[in-house]
Order: structure tokens, then C-alpha cells, then sequence
């Protein structure tokens, strides 16, 4: 993966869980937000992008000439660093990505939107105002809500770019509390700068270095018994 | 030199051009109020002939209306293709950019020229509607199109990245994610065009107005009068004009480009408040 002349990441080999969160750290920089767009190719939408390799998804290269950008992100769906919700009421934010790939019955809507309030564990909080400006509601609501609209296209695997980062204590345990629900029904990818939400909430735990894929493992055992100098100095936090 | 008595001197050097800009301003007013006297419902609807400016409104409006109706199509695609579709920093974004720059800078009376030998001789327009929507079109579009492209801009990649990553096309990522969030700034632009072009005289003297008095336009094919031109024609044309008359069209102009202003203004704040990010 090259911006322009700028070769970011490095031979990845990973292989990611299905129905399990995995969770990717490493210091600022490393390239794991770059390693998390290119498995939707959201990557694509950079000037310059240049990416080499293949991303498997139940054994088909998204990267094939097949398959459309968004026929890939409608499987894998994405959940940002900053809450990003769209200029919308709560209402059409969740019901966004479905009217996209061809829902138009009004009742079916309503369900899905209120199934997928429900799983980000919104559904109370908004119920009475589903018609307001998504703009109106807290940082901590609107990444659930961003959650909520991820859910709703019923992906198969959901990116999560540090979803906390930019959450209160509070917001930050509901949205973790979220996660391991989710757990049960998608494959959850996300990434986390801080190691103590990673051992929380992640089944699998993998350590980039500089566009490098150094660990992947077990939580557990990434955590207590690294197999790399690198992890261990970064887990204790030799470095960050 | 006590440092205090310099700072006195200082604070009145930068007093005085305050006081001489704000007395300028207060004597403007003075003057324009000297029309107030004239505005009543008479003036504004009846004909020029009856000593109204009826027609001058009405012409004024008629202007911006069509260059409006050209603009804004044309202003909002390419600003739309410049930032959304263009390859960034490609080479021929930077030389329509610059060309943008080079029109927004050209003095209206050139353009007036260029309007006149353009679309009146040459294509064959004449003195007319038309041919004045079409030159203030060219005096217009610069502003629409930067306008519309700093609304653009301003809107931050997460909401693109926001549809896109729910598998939204490029068209459909610009028309849910980007133009509702940047239409507040283009509406402000479409309205600061129109107080622009509400208040130009040099581009129309030449191609939609002429001297003799007339009524309204029956086609675009025909020349009209606006505010600005009857204020310019009551000032080098009718000999004894009142100037009490020539405050009250002044009045009115103000009046209608301060609301044009006035409107994208207030938009804008409340936008700004309502969404922040
Ligand atoms: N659009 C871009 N153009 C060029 N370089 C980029 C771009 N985005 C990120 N980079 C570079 O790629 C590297 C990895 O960035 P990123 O994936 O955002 O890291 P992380 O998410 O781990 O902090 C960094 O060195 C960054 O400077
Ligand atoms: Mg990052």
C-alpha cells in the first residue's frame, strides 16, 4: 500500500477471525487506519493510492474488477474515529444505507431502523425524536448512532477506527459494552490506542510497527506472553 | 519622550482616520436619508413617466432573475465538478481556477465591452434583456462558482467518507452527504451574486439599456432600464433632475442589495450555530 512514493504498508499477512473482535494496535502513524480502509476500500477515495495484494472475503478478492466499491462496503461497513453522521435526522441516518441498496417499503424501513437503535442500545434515548437533526445529539450518541447505521446495511464485518477516541469514560464503556454484544453476530475489526480497551473487549490482538505486521495472536497471550521484543516493550509501555 | 505621552499620541493617530471614515459614512447617510422623503407607495408603482421608478424595479429585477436562472446552474456544476470530481491538483483544474481569478478581477465596464461586441454585434442580441443576463452572467459566475466551491470545501471528508463507506456512489455521496451540509453557503453566494449584480451599472449601460424612456420589456429581445442605469441616465441625462428623485432610486438600490446581503448574512449564522463540526 503506497501513498504516492510513500510505502505505508508492508506485506500484511493477517488472517481475521470471523465472528470474533480483533483488535489492531501499534504506535501513531503505523498505518493502521490505512490497514482499515483498505479492507473496504474506502482507501480508494486518497489521491495517489496505490495498493498492491489481495483482501480476501469469503475467499473472493475485494480488490477483483467483479466486484464494485460498493458492493464491498455494503459487506464490510465502517465506524470512524470522529462521529461523523450525515447532514439527516436521526431517522435518515440509520435508514441511509438501506435506501441505498434498494429498500423502499416504508414499514420494512421502520424496523430496520429501529432494530439497529436498538442494537447500538439508542433505541430509548431517541425514540421521541427520531425526526431531529442527528446534529443535536451528543459526541458519545452519535458514535452509537454511527454504530446504529453501520449495523442497519447488515454487513458482514464491521471497521472500527478508534471509536472511543473522541468519547467520554462513560460513553466509552457503553460503546464497549456494545461491542462485545456485537460480537456474537459480526466480525468486528477495530482499532484501539489504548492496550487496556483492547484486552477488554478483543478476542485476537495484532501489533503493527511501521506499516509491519509484527504479532497477531490471542489476546491473551499477545498481552502475557509476546512472542517479539517489539510487543513486549510496547505493551508495557516502553514506547508509544 | 515619556513612553505614556507616546501612547497617547499613538491612540489619537489611530483615532483620527477612525473618526474620518466613520464622519464619511454618517454624511452618506445623511444624504441617502434626503430620499426617504420621496419613497411613498406612488413612487415605487408608478411609471417613470408619471415620475415613479416602476419601471427601474421592475427592470432591476427582471436583470438578476434570468442572470440568476443562468448562473446558478452553470456556477453550481462546475464548482461541484472542480472540487468533487476534478482530479485534485491536476493541471487543468489550475489553469480553470486561474481563469476564474483572471474574470472575477476584469473591470465591469470591460466586461460591458466585451458584452456588447460579444452578444449584442456579434451574436446578434442587440441592446437588449438577454444580452444583459448574459454579460452580468460573466460578471456573476465568478462568484458563484468560488463561492459555491469554498462551500465545497469547507465540508470535511468524514461526511464523504460517512456515505461512502455505506456503499453510497460518488453521485449519490454529493448529493446526500455533501450538497445538503454545503447549501447554506451556496444560497449565501447565489445571494451576495445577486446584491453584485443588483447593484452593476457599467455592464449593462452598453448592452441592455438605452437612453430614450421606455416602458417594460415585452421580450427579452427588448432593452431595459434598472435602478442603477435610470440613476445614471436622471444624473448625465434629464438636465434640472431633483436630486431629492436621484436619493430616492439610491434608496431603493440600497435598500435592495443591503436585503440580498442582509439575507445570506443571517443564513449563514444560522447555520452555523445549528451544525457545528
Ligand atoms: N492521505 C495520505 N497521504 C499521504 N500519507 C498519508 C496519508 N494518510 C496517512 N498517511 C501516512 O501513512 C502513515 C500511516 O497513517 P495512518 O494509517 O493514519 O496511521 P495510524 O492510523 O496508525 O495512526 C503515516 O505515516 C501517515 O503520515
Ligand atoms: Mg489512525
Amino acid at each position: 500500500m503506497w501513498y504516492g512514493r510513500k510505502h505505508v504498508l508492508k506485506n500484511i499477512n493477517i488472517k481475521i477471525p470471523e465472528k470474533r473482535v480483533t483488535a489492531i494496535i501499534g504506535p501513531s502513524g503505523c498505518g493502521k487506519t490505512t490497514f482499515l480502509k483498505s479492507l473496504n476500500r474506502l482507501i480508494e477515495l486518497v489521491d495517489g493510492v496505490r495498493v498492491e495484494g489481495e483482501v480476501l472475503l469469503d475467499g473472493v478478492n475485494i480488490y477483483d474488477s467483479q466486484l464494485t466499491p460498493t458492493e464491498v462496503r455494503k459487506r464490510v461497513g465502517m465506524v470512524f474515529q470522529k462521529p461523523n453522521p450525515l447532514p439527516k435526522s436521526i431517522y435518515e441516518n440509520v435508514a441511509y444505507g438501506p435506501k441505498l441498496h434498494g429498500i423502499r417499503d416504508k414499514e420494512e424501513l421502520d424496523k430496520i431502523v429501529k432494530e439497529a437503535l436498538m442494537a447500538a442500545g439508542l433505541w430509548d434515548e431517541v425514540k421521541d425524536r427520531l425526526h431531529d437533526s442527528a446534529f443535536e445529539l451528543s459526541v458519545g450518541q452519535q458514535q452509537r448512532l454511527c454504530i446504529a447505521r453501520a449495523i442497519a446495511v447488515k454487513p458482514e464485518v464491521i471497521l472500527m477506527d478508534e471509536p472511543c477516541a473522541s468519547l467520554d469514560p462513560i460513553s466509552t464503556a457503553k460503546v464497549e459494552a456494545l461491542i462485545r454484544e456485537l460480537r456474537e453476530e459480526y466480525t468486528i475489526v477495530i482499532v484501539t490506542h489504548s492496550l487496556q480497551q483492547a484486552m477488554r473487549i478483543s478476542d485476537y490482538t495484532a501489533f503493527f510497527y511501521y506499516g509491519e505486521l509484527i504479532e497477531f495472536g490471542p489476546t491473551k497471550k499477545i498481552f502475557e506472553e509476546p512472542e517479539h521484543e517489539l510487543t513486549y516493550r510496547y505493551i508495557t509501555g516502553q514506547f508509544g | 519622550m515619556r513612553p505614556e505621552f507616546k501612547d497617547k499620541i499613538m491612540h489619537v493617530l489611530f483615532l483620527v482616520p477612525t473618526l474620518i471614515a466613520a464622519g464619511m459614512l454618517v454624511m452618506m447617510l445623511a444624504f441617502m436619508s434626503e430620499g426617504i422623503g420621496q419613497i411613498s407607495w406612488r413612487f415605487l408603482s408608478s411609471s417613470i413617466f408619471e415620475g415613479g421608478i416602476f419601471e427601474p424595479i421592475m427592470g432591476t429585477f427582471f436583470l438578476f432573475l434570468g442572470t440568476v436562472l443562468i448562473t446558478m446552474p452553470i456556477g453550481i456544476f462546475a464548482a461541484i465538478y472542480l472540487v468533487e470530481y476534478a482530479p485534485r491538483d491536476s493541471k487543468f483544474v489550475r489553469i480553470v481556477d486561474q481563469a476564474i481569478n483572471n474574470l472575477a478581477g476584469v473591470p465591469s465596464i470591460v466586461i460591458g465591452l466585451f458584452g456588447y461586441t460579444f452578444f449584442c454585434k456579434i451574436l446578434g442580441l442587440g441592446i437588449s434583456l438577454v444580452a444583459g443576463w448574459l454579460t452580468l452572467t460573466l460578471m456573476m459566475l465568478p462568484i458563484m462558482i468560488r463561492g459555491t466551491e469554498e462551500a465545497l470545501r469547507m465540508i470535511p471528508q468524514s461526511f464523504r467518507e460517512a456515505a461512502m463507506a455505506l456503499g453510497a456512489t460518488k453521485w449519490e455521496t454529493v448529493r446526500d452527504a455533501v450538497l445538503p451540509a454545503a447549501m447554506p453557503g451556496i444560497l449565501t453566494s447565489i445571494l451576495l451574486g445577486v446584491a453584485r449584480v443588483a447593484g452593476e451599472t457599467a455592464a449593462i449601460i452598453f448592452t441592455a439599456s438605452v437612453l430614450t424612456m421606455r416602458g417594460l420589456p415585452r421580450t427579452p429581445l427588448e432593452p431595459v432600464t434598472s435602478l442603477t442605469f435610470y440613476l445614471f441616465v436622471l444624473l448625465v441625462a434629464i438636465p434640472k433632475t431633483s436630486y431629492k428623485v436621484a436619493f430616492g432610486v439610491a434608496l431603493v438600490l440600497f435598500g435592495i442589495v443591503f436585503l440580498f446581503s442582509a439575507i445570506a448574512t443571517v443564513i449563514r449564522m444560522y447555520y452555523r450555530r445549528k451544525w457545528k463540526w
